[in-house]
């Protein structure tokens, strides 16, 4: 049969993100896809010839515009590792908390995409309506709505008061009740469910063979998540990784919003866990110049985020990779838009969380 | 690099069921290059890290990682410009986006490939951003910069 | 075809025909922002020793410092507001106010040439600072 090739992006009108994708046809199905990388490359990486390490922070912070945070952190939780620096307690939690709060708004903004994309302009605009009082919680508690600017190489710069967060938790527990109604509308509504369940299955076995990380596998009922593992703090709070079985586009959406709850209850147990009083230590100042190489993994929003660090004793590091999560799950998209239906590959494509921001770094 | 013994490493960790985290590549550039702001001191402790930079060579490192109990495993090898690296797409289905990616960055040949990408994964100005040539190139043009500023700064001071 | 009232978002969609928007008629309500959000930086002219800190440790370099001159300028649109200039401030010269500077609709360019945004103080002269510290000890 003769072959067309669609060209899928940088701009389409479903996607917010700058993919670009060549999508090959038989037909109305997609035979194959072959991804390019590079639209919004920003080189990052080879920043670190020019940058020094201490102003490095702000560059990985940049890296994407949703798990700004989380990038921010995992640059100084490497640099701390090499330097050997101990954060202060309640400076590790209040990383956790703001990580997590980061994780709620990044499944709601895309929560809104995916209801945007397979056209459900009303869901949209409930999703960001409650992401809009994230950002107002992260604006009171860090300076910045997007780009946080608080963590530095041994802790976090500035506190939050123990009044102020009994009021984050109690605002947040609010907005999980009322998330909880919207949350029940991606769950029951026929036109939803008709339009996504079943569509886009990876199964457990092909999740595992791809390597899939994050919401992505964890929907098709592989137990990953970087949390587990107990790494800045993480062991002292009880929780389950969310899973779901199917496997389909139904089931990546159900895990987010699984996930938001949980995410709430985990900035709920850290605020009581937390040590509590004014005034405590925050950063733990380093000296010197970082010599030293490590791997540094956290759990992002779309899935575990691997930062590769090594510095040679200068003030500019030797090498600085971030494999983060949609570069991971590249594989798994592609396999899954083989073989599908064209009218299909928006949802699969979104269902996946892509942020090409983070890839192209 | 050793072939053989390189990939039946890597089937052990695939019939583990480990996950590929990570390929990467960093340009081995003697630390000794100005640029790089290196101070007398710290060429002493260059050891440590864990390797004397050859010339003109490549560390590519390949992570891979237990989800069970959180583990990396690395495999670490230096090559040249001209060696040619055995795939390991055939076991790990991610592999070919890394392989494709040090293809195109750092100029190095991997063989088998099970989707080759044929240098159109990444669309940069320069092509091959992180070979030893570019690498040095970047790094003198930043020293001569530095060095000009400095020298500025000195007239000026000398005028006044 | 499902019946229109056993659609969960019915309920919603009939409530927000009668109820107020969510959002602010936004040029006309502006939510002022919250206290300590970054804004823009602001400097304090009479403090500042020119120790020329703030300008090595900027991450943007946004921030130029000629000791001799007494000058100390700031590229508002290259700052991106990290408030590390702020943090390592030994005189508290400056500070972070939470409102931004309105956003620049066209590329103006000041008499100097400067870009917009560009901002610059100039100390006193120092030989006549000198003069006054003395003339302040003598007394
Ligand atoms: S503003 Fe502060 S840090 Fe900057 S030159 Fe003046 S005294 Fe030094
Ligand atoms: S806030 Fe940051 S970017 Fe802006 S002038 Fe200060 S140090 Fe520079």
């Amino acid at each position: 049969m003769k072959r067309t090739i669609i060209p899928f992006g940088p701009q389409h009108p479903v996607l917010p993100e700058p993919l670009v994708l060549d999508l090959i046809l038989e037909d109305e199905r997609v035979v194959d896809a072959v991804p390019t990388i590079g639209y919004i490359h920003r080189g990052l990486e080879m920043m670190v010839e020019r940058v020094e390490y201490t102003e490095m922070g702000f560059v990985a912070e940049r890296i994407c515009g949703i798990c700004s945070f989380m990038h921010g952190m995992g640059y100084c939780v490497s640099l701390e590792a090499i330097m050997n620096v101990e954060v202060p307690e309640r400076a590790r939690w209040l990383r956790i908390i703001w990580a997590e709060i980061s994780r709620v708004q990044s499944h709601l903004l895309w929560l809104g995409l995916g209801a945007d994309a397979f056209g459900f302009e009303n869901l949209f605009m409930h999703c960001w309506r409650m992401r809009e009082e994230i950002l107002d919680i992260f604006e009171k508690t860090t300076g910045g709505r997007i780009i946080h600017s608080v963590n530095r190489i041994g802790g976090v710069k500035r506190d939050v008061s123990d009044a102020e967060l009994a009021a984050i938790v109690v605002k947040l527990e609010e907005l999980g009740k009322a998330f909880e109604k919207t949350a029940n509308v991606f769950g029951k509504d026929p036109s939803i469910r008709h339009r996504l369940s079943g569509v886009g299955v990876l199964s457990a076995d092909d999740a595992r063979a791809v390597d899939a990380v994050g919401p992505m596998a964890r929907a098709s009922g592989v137990v990953m998540d970087t949390r587990l593992s107990g790494t800045y703090g993480y062991d002292q709070v009880d929780f389950e990784p969310v899973t779901e079985t199917a496997g389909d586009c139904l089931a990546r959406v159900v895990v987010r919003m699984r996930e938001v709850q949980q995410s709430i209850g985990l900035v709920r147990q850290a605020v009581e866990k937390m040590p509590k009083g004014e005034g405590m230590p925050l950063e733990n100042k380093p000296r010197g110049n970082p010599v030293g190489e490590t791997y540094t993994r956290l759990e992002q929003p779309r899935g575990e985020v691997l930062y590769y660090v090594k510095a040679n004793g200068t003030k500019n590091l030797e090498r600085f990779r971030a494999r983060t999560p949609t570069f991971a799950n590249i594989p798994a998209m592609i396999k899954l838009v083989r073989g599908c239906d064209l009218a299909d590959v928006p949802n699969i494509i979104l269902t996946i969380d892509p942020c090409i921001s983070c890839t192209e770094r | 690099m050793d072939r053989e013994a390189f990939l039946a490493r890597v089937g052990e960790y695939h019939k583990e069921g480990r996950r590929l985290a990570l390929i990467n590549v960093t340009t081995l550039v003697p630390a000794a290059a100005p640029a790089h702001g290196a101070k007398p001191e710290a060429a002493a402790t260059e050891a440590s890290v864990g390797e004397t930079a050859a010339p003109d060579q490549f560390e590519i490192t390949w992570v891979f990682e237990n989800d069970k109990d959180a583990t990396l495993e690395k495999i670490r090898e230096q090559v040249g410009p001209a060696d040619i690296i055995p795939s390991i797409s055939e076991f790990f289905g991610a592999a070919f986006l890394y392989e494709n990616e040090i293809h195109e960055l750092f100029g190095l040949n991997v063989e088998g490939i099970n989707l080759d990408l044929q240098g159109q994964l990444y669309k940069t100005a320069t092509k091959v951003p992180f070979s030893h040539a570019a690498v040095k190139a970047r790094l003198e043009a930043l020293a001569a910069k530095t060095a000009a500023a400095a020298e500025a700064k000195a007239t000026t001071e000398a005028k006044a | 075809m499902a019946n229109p009232l056993r659609l969960p978002m019915v309920p919603r969609a009939l409530r927000n025909l009668v109820s107020r928007p969510a959002t602010r008629r936004y040029p006309y309500e502006i939510r002022p922002r919250f206290e300590g959000a970054r804004g823009t930086i602001e400097f304090d002219v009479e403090t500042c020793n020119y120790c020329m800190l703030c300008m090595r440790r900027c991450p943007a370099a946004a921030i130029t410092v000629v000791r001799e001159d007494r000058i100390w300028s700031i590229e508002h649109l290259t700052c991106i507001g990290c408030n590390v200039c702020v943090e390592v401030c030994n005189k508290n010269s400056l500070s972070m106010a939470k409102e931004s500077k309105p956003v620049h609709t066209h590329a103006e360019v000041g008499p100097q040439g400067q870009r917009p945004g560009h901002e610059e103080w100039h100390g006193p002269d120092p030989a006549i600072a000198a003069a006054a510290k003395a003339a302040a000890a003598a007394t």
